[in-house]
């Protein structure tokens, strides 16, 4: 993938090598995890599942932290309210498919699991369409009316508006839905195939499938269009490539609608994968994301990914090996020592402070 | 048993001989009014547990025709206090409206909370402020006895008892529990699982000890806090333990709905989950309650109560209480009543003071003093010298697919 804060060079000879190298080095990593936790586990099903289990959360983790990437690589904002997007996300998947009396009216009312195969189609498809679409606006609308007005205030401005927009997200669905966890029906079944001695669920395939899908879609959009040289070409310097004719306002837009889009995605999988959303959900969701964009180098969009699923690993074996207390803090550990070493993140580039 | 059984038709005598009295006099109420607080979390999964309670309490003030001895009682909205923050009990929430409790004049004695590490930290200031405290629902045994560690949460007044409650504490419900896996389901391998809290830390060692020392084994043990969202890696490890019932330690708002659907997914759906009282919180069809939330995945899901599930009269009770409000009690409306009975009956002995603090010191006193026998809704009991109930039974339900709640399946006496 390429980065959104260092122009790449268009898709040729080069990148397509880079790509595959990218694959490559991915699938290394996967089994070097896998050959790790079998020797620490002593169990080959076992490890298979672990494996398994922190690639589905790393895929989540991954769709949230591109959001954050990106509008940081746009316009050097962390965007506090990034982790509550994904949590509306999660609901308004949820709310596609329960009870609720709108979507009862127009015949979506599902309460269990789809068994038939083209209907259960339909059913993502209106998920993912109607959660992407509905996060999307909502971060452009967030952007419109929040962020816009404070571009060229000073840094601690927009940074205190987005913690101000946490909230104010955090307590709308809190006042609809109220406080506990909405139990969310998981319409995937939930069947498993034996690999490698575990039994694998279709949804943690699904789930890594799909978010790798949009994450490829993501780098053909960025390296590809127009409007995706638009982006990168304002990441690296806005009024040169204001000066070039781009339209600065429906950049940063699309940005942040890209952004929500994953973070809607993202809350679909929540929904179906732990068959719960929570109005709090965001805080902790955002933290990780937050953390897996900064490990992999904040502004690179290959980075985010990378941070995203170095986190769910490190996570799970933490979790793997009865240490989950301590999950966080090794988080947080490594995180630490990788910006020791490489204060821009893993695949973050030194950029000097902008005059 | 007999014993029991007198005490209770004795219990009910007085009740209606309470009755009778108000119908009769108009002396009633002469000498003011006083409130009793309410002091328990309404929001989320523990609001589903609560408003039972309140019900309970609310039902034992009105029954007793809403005087106690010479004083009106009353519980206006302004001193039922919420101790929930986004969600789920809150420790320091529950501090400040304690502190509020214990200077409102009018408050002659508070009900709550439901969450031991909440009353961790009320205790301290309502045992300063020697205010009778009686929890419908407090089991840490930390709370009390002073073997583990009780006079450190009394400093202020060590010897002068106002807190109380009227359900067993967790050395029988963690036991309890372990009995009722190796007993009646007739498992040896536990999984437990914790959430790193007073109350689901506690009980969980206290299952541990009894089960390990009486034939059971525990495969592993994890504690989780309450804010985690994915349980899917730490169950895949579990499962590989090969478990054949799982323990969690802590209360719906903790994790209980969230960490069963995660064994389900994990593939331990045919694997008993046993929980303490905190998953017991109401039928499947209120909201944030444990069922509610798991839905069809509590199909081998159990849960221990330190509520006595069945007590003399325990029918008459349910039929009066949904023909006030409509719903079914849980386990806990009738230790809310019990709790009220308790106050109400303290004050009626404490007779009449020139001011409210000599008050409440007489209500304080004539409430926690060992000799008393109370007749209440659950039967007849004491107070020890540290304010645990003498009645030390727990109950045991199962869930009931068809109605979708929890059905009593049977109590064991500890006392015995």
């Amino acid at each position: 993938m390429t980065s959104v804060a260092r122009s790449a060079s268009p898709a040729s000879a080069p990148s397509l090598i880079r790509r595959f190298r990218l694959i490559g080095f991915s699938l290394i990593g996967i089994a070097v995890y896998f050959l790790i936790l079998r020797l620490m586990l002593g169990n080959t099903g076992t490890a298979t599942q672990q494996v398994a289990n922190a690639l589905t959360l790393g895929a989540i983790y991954a769709l949230v932290a591109l959001g954050y990437t990106m509008v940081y690589g746009i316009i050097e904002l962390i965007n506090f309210a990034h982790g509550d997007v994904f949590m509306v996300g999660s609901f308004v998947a949820l709310w596609t498919v329960t009870s609720d009396p709108w979507f009862q009216a127009i015949g979506l009312h599902q309460t269990g699991t789809v068994t038939a195969l083209p209907l259960l189609a339909l059913y993502l498809l209106v998920m993912f369409a109607v959660s992407m679409t509905v996060v999307g606006l909502l971060n452009v609308t967030i952007e419109r009316l929040a962020y816009r007005p404070l571009r060229h205030a000073p840094r601690v401005a927009p940074l205190i508006t987005a913690i101000g927009v946490s909230l104010i997200l955090q307590n709308v669905i809190q006042i609809i839905v109220g406080t506990g966890d909405r139990p969310s029906p998981k319409i995937i079944p939930q069947d498993a195939f034996p690999f490698l001695g575990a039994e694998i669920r279709f949804v943690n395939v699904f789930i890594v499938v799909t978010a790798l899908i949009l994450m490829y879609i993501l780098t053909l959009f960025v390296g590809r269009t127009r409007l995706g040289r638009a982006m990168r070409a304002t990441a690296q310097d806005q009024q040169a490539a204001q000066l070039m004719g781009v339209d600065l306002n429906q950049t940063i837009a699309i940005t942040f609608l890209i952004g929500g889009a994953l973070a809607g995605a993202a809350g679909v999988f929540q929904s179906q994968y732990f068959g719960f959303v929570r109005f709090d959900l965001g805080f902790n969701a955002g933290l990780k994301a937050f953390t897996a964009a900064v490990l992999g180098g904040i502004g690179n969009l290959t980075g985010a990914v990378l941070g995203g699923f170095l986190i769910a690993f490190v996570e799970v074996f933490a979790a793997a090996n009865g240490q989950q207390r301590w999950s966080q803090a090794i988080v947080f550990v490594v995180l630490i020592t990788v910006l020791v070493f490489r204060p821009a993140g893993l695949l973050g580039q030194q950029i000097g402070e902008r005059a | 048993m007999k014993l029991r059984q007198v005490g209770a038709i004795a219990g009910i005598g007085v009740l209606v001989l309470a009755g009778c009295n108000q119908g009769g006099t108009s002396g009633g109420g002469s000498k003011g009014t006083v409130n009793i607080a309410i002091e328990l979390p309404q929001q989320g999964s523990e609001k589903a547990a609560s408003d039972p309670i309140i019900n309970g309490i609310k039902l034992a003030v009105k029954d007793a025709g809403g005087v106690a001895g010479n004083y009106k009682i009353e519980i206006p909205n302004s001193v039922i206090y919420d101790d929930a923050k986004d969600g789920a009990h809150d420790p320091q929430t529950g501090a400040q409206n304690m502190s509020a409790i214990a200077a409102n004049a009018n408050v002659i004695a508070v009900i709550g909370p439901l969450n031991s590490s909440v009353a961790k930290v009320q205790i301290p200031i309502s045992n300063e402020a020697g205010l009778l405290q009686c929890s419908p629902a407090n089991t840490n045994e930390g709370l009390t006895k002073p073997e583990f560690g009780a006079l450190d949460i009394r400093k202020a007044n060590p010897n002068k008892i106002n807190y109380v409650r009227v359900v067993t504490t967790d050395d029988n419900q963690g036991p309890a529990a372990a009995k009722y896996i190796l007993e009646v389901l007739k498992k040896t391998k536990v999984y437990i699982i914790d959430d790193t809290e007073t109350f689901g830390k506690g009980i969980s060692d206290n299952f541990q000890k009894y089960l390990e020392a009486n034939g059971g084994t525990v495969v592993a043990r994890d504690g989780v806090p309450k804010t985690t969202t994915d349980y899917s890696a730490i169950l895949t490890a579990a499962k590989a333990k090969g478990p054949e019932a799982i323990y969690f330690g802590g209360v719906t708002a903790t994790g209980g709905a969230r960490i069963l659907k995660a064994a389900v997914a994990a593939g331990m759906a045919d694997v008993p989950y046993i929980g303490p009282d905190g998953i017991y919180d109401g039928s499947g069809a209120t909201k944030d309650s444990f069922l509610n939330l798991a839905g069809d995945d509590a199909k081998n899901a159990f849960a221990t109560a330190a509520a006595v599930g069945d007590f003399p009269g325990r029918a008459d009770f349910e039929a009066k209480f949904k023909a006030e409000y409509n719903t079914a009690p849980t386990g806990y409306s009738a230790t809310g009543y019990a709790c009220a009975q308790v106050v109400i009956d303290a004050i009626k002995r404490a007779g009449d003071a020139a001011n409210m603090g000599e008050l409440r010191e007489k209500v304080r006193a004539a409430a926690v003093d060992p000799s008393i026998n109370y007749t209440s809704v659950i039967g007849a009991f004491k107070f020890d010298a540290n304010g645990d109930t003498s009645q030390k039974i727990i109950s045991f339900y199962g869930y009931d697919a068809t109605a979708k709640d929890w059905a009593f399946k049977s109590q064991l006496d500890f006392a015995k």
